[in-house]
C-alpha cells in the first residue's frame, strides 16, 4: 500500500472495474435489483415503529430509527463484504498480477456506491419523517470518509485472518445482530438509566451511528466526542488492518 | 540462440507456501493452541532456482504434476513473491495460467473481456479499441453476449486466450492451456503463439504434450521436487523427463 500504488491510474482503473463487477453481480438475475437494499431497512423501520415507538419518548422516532438503520446496514454489511473480498475474488487473485489490496478497496467502493444510490429515495423519505435540512449536511461526506476508513481497516484486519480461518466470516454474521441491539438504533440512549449509559460508549459502532444521528436526526454537526472518537477508531482500524495485511499477504495464494 | 540478451533471470529463488501444518480447522483449535505453534508453517515449493531465459527464446518447463512448474510461472507473473532471491524480468508479461481462470461466470463474454483487460492494466480507450479484435480472434460470434456460465470449456479457453494475447506481450507464459479447444482453434492458438514469437517475444511453456513442446521450443528445464534439476535442449530434457517415470 505504498504511496505510488494509491496514485497509480492502472490501479484505480482495476479497483473501479472490480467494484462495478461486484455491483453487477449482486443484482444479476434478480428482478427487484437494487430495491432489495432499500426493502430491508424499510421492513425494519416498520417493525421498529410498531414495536419500539411506544417505549421511546423522543420526537420523530421514525426519523431516528431510519437514519440509524440505513447506516447500521451500510456499516455491518460492508465490513462483511470487505472481509470476504479476498475469497470472493480467489480466481482473480490466483491468476492476475494485481495488488491484493485492490479487492478490499473495490468492495468498499461498491458498498459506498450502493449506499449513495439507496440514499437518494431515503433522503426524500426523511423529509416526510421530520428531517430539517441545514448546513450540518455538509458534514456527511467527510464523515462518510472517516466511516469508510473504519470499515476498510477493520474489514482488512478480519479479512486477512479470514483467508486462513473461515470462522471469521461466520463469527461476524453471528455477532453482528447482537451489536445491533448494543447500538442505539431501536432505542434512544436516554432510555437507559443515566448510570448505565457509559456502557453504550464501549461499543465502537456507537460513535459512528450517533454521528449519523447527529447529521440526519438532530440536524447538527457531529459532536466533538463523536467525531473525535470515530476518527481515532478509524485510524486504529486502518493501522491494525495494514499491519495484519502486510504480514500475512504472503500466505494468501497458498491458503485461498 | 543468436541473441543472448537475458529476458528472465532467476537468481537463488526460493518460493514458500504458508500453511497451517498443525491442521487448525476452526477457531477453537486455534485458540486452544495459541502460543504453542507458529501460526503459519513455511513450506518450500521451489528451492534455490537459478535460471536464465534469453530474448526470443521458447523455453519449456517439464516435470511431474506437483513439481512446482505452475508455481514457477505464478512467480514469473508476479502473483507470488519469492521468499528469497531475485526474479528479474526485462519485459511485459502476459500470463495464461489455466483455462478460464479469472473469468466471472455470471458476466457475459464482453463484460469479462472489459474486466480482465482493466485488471491487466489497460485503459478504457485501449480496451474500446481492442474489443472488436479480441471478439474477432475468439470466434465466439453471438456467444460473446452470453453469460460465461453457459460456455463450454473450449469456449472459455478461447475467450481467455484471446484476452491474454491481445497486449502483444514480450514474455508469454503458457500453462497447459493450448490443449483445450477444438483442433481448429488449437492450430490458430499455436499459430498466434508462433507469430508472437516471431515478433521477438519470449515464450515459456508448460505442457505434458511432448510433441507440442518439441515443436515449439528449443531449450527446456526439468523441474523436479521443487528445483530446476537440469537445463538443456528439449531432446535432452525430454529424455530425462521420461526417465523419471521408468522406475
Amino acid at each position: 500500500m505504498s504511496k505510488s500504488l494509491l496514485l497509480n491510474s492502472g490501479f484505480h482503473n482495476a479497483v473501479l472495474s472490480l467494484a462495478i463487477k461486484t455491483i453487477k453481480l449482486r443484482y444479476k438475475n434478480s428482478f427487484l435489483g437494487i430495491f432489495w437494499s432499500m426493502l430491508n431497512p424499510l421492513i425494519f423501520l416498520l417493525i421498529l415503529i410498531l414495536v419500539f415507538q411506544h417505549i421511546n419518548h423522543i420526537e420523530h422516532f421514525a426519523l431516528y430509527a431510519l437514519s440509524g438503520l440505513i447506516f447500521w446496514n451500510f456499516i455491518s454489511a460492508s465490513i462483511l463484504q470487505v472481509i470476504t473480498s479476498f475469497i470472493d475474488n480467489a480466481a482473480i487473485l490466483k491468476s492476475i498480477n494485481l495488488h491484493p489490496f485492490s479487492f478490499p478497496l473495490s468492495a468498499m467502493v461498491a458498498a459506498i456506491f450502493n449506499l449513495l444510490l439507496t440514499l437518494i429515495p431515503f433522503f426524500i423519505l426523511m423529509f416526510f419523517l421530520g428531517y430539517q435540512i441545514n448546513l450540518s449536511i455538509l458534514a456527511f461526506v467527510p464523515f462518510l470518509i472517516v466511516s469508510a476508513g473504519f470499515i476498510l481497516g477493520l474489514g482488512l484486519f478480519l479479512g486477512t485472518i479470514n483467508v486462513f480461518f473461515r470462522d471469521i466470516q461466520l463469527l461476524w454474521t453471528t455477532i453482528i445482530p447482537a451489536f445491533f441491539y448494543f447500538t442505539p438504533i431501536a432505542y434512544a440512549p436516554e432510555l437507559l438509566p443515566e448510570g448505565q449509559r457509559f456502557l453504550l460508549k464501549l461499543n465502537p459502532f456507537y460513535y459512528f451511528i450517533d454521528s449519523f444521528h447527529d447529521i440526519f436526526y438532530r440536524s447538527q454537526f457531529p459532536s466533538f466526542e463523536n467525531f473525535g472518537m470515530s476518527f481515532l477508531i478509524a485510524a486504529f482500524s486502518l493501522f491494525i488492518g495494514y499491519i495484519a495485511f502486510k504480514k500475512y499477504r504472503k500466505g494468501f495464494i497458498s491458503n485461498i | 540462440m543468436e541473441n543472448l540478451q537475458p529476458m528472465i533471470r532467476l537468481t537463488d529463488v526460493d518460493i514458500c507456501f504458508y500453511i497451517q501444518e498443525n491442521g487448525f480447522v476452526s477457531m477453537k483449535d486455534f485458540l486452544l493452541n495459541l502460543g504453542k505453534y507458529k501460526l503459519l508453517q513455511k513450506s518450500f515449493v521451489l528451492k534455490n532456482v537459478n535460471l536464465q531465459i534469453n530474448k526470443g527464446e521458447s523455453f519449456a518447463l517439464l516435470g511431474k504434476n506437483g513439481s512446482g512448474k505452475s508455481t514457477l510461472l505464478r512467480a514469473l507473473s508476479g502473483i507470488i513473491m519469492p521468499e528469497k532471491g531475485k526474479i528479474e524480468l526485462f519485459g511485459a508479461v502476459a500470463p495464461l495460467l489455466g483455462l478460464g481462470v479469472g473469468l466471472e461466470h455470471e458476466l457475459t463474454g464482453i463484460e469479462n473481456i472489459r474486466l480482465c483487460c482493466a485488471l491487466m492494466g489497460m485503459t478504457k480507450a485501449e480496451i474500446k479499441k481492442r474489443l472488436p479484435e479480441i471478439i474477432d480472434f475468439s470466434e465466439l460470434g453471438e456467444a460473446v453476449n452470453w453469460q460465461v456460465k453457459r460456455y463450454s470449456t473450449g469456449m472459455m479457453s478461447r475467450l481467455s486466450f484471446s484476452i491474454a494475447i491481445i497486449k502483444q506481450p514480450e514474455i508469454l507464459l503458457i500453462d497447459e492451456v493450448l490443449s483445450v479447444g477444438d483442433i481448429g482453434f488449437q492450430q490458430k492458438c499455436l499459430k498466434k503463439v508462433m507469430e508472437i514469437k516471431e515478433n521477438g517475444a519470449t515464450i515459456i511453456f508448460v505442457s505434458h504434450n511432448f510433441d507440442e513442446v518439441s515443436h515449439m521450443c528449443t531449450r527446456a528445464a526439468l523441474v523436479n521436487h521443487g528445483t530446476v534439476e537440469f537445463v538443456g535442449t528439449v531432446e535432452e530434457v525430454g529424455e530425462k523427463y521420461r526417465q523419471l517415470f521408468e522406475h
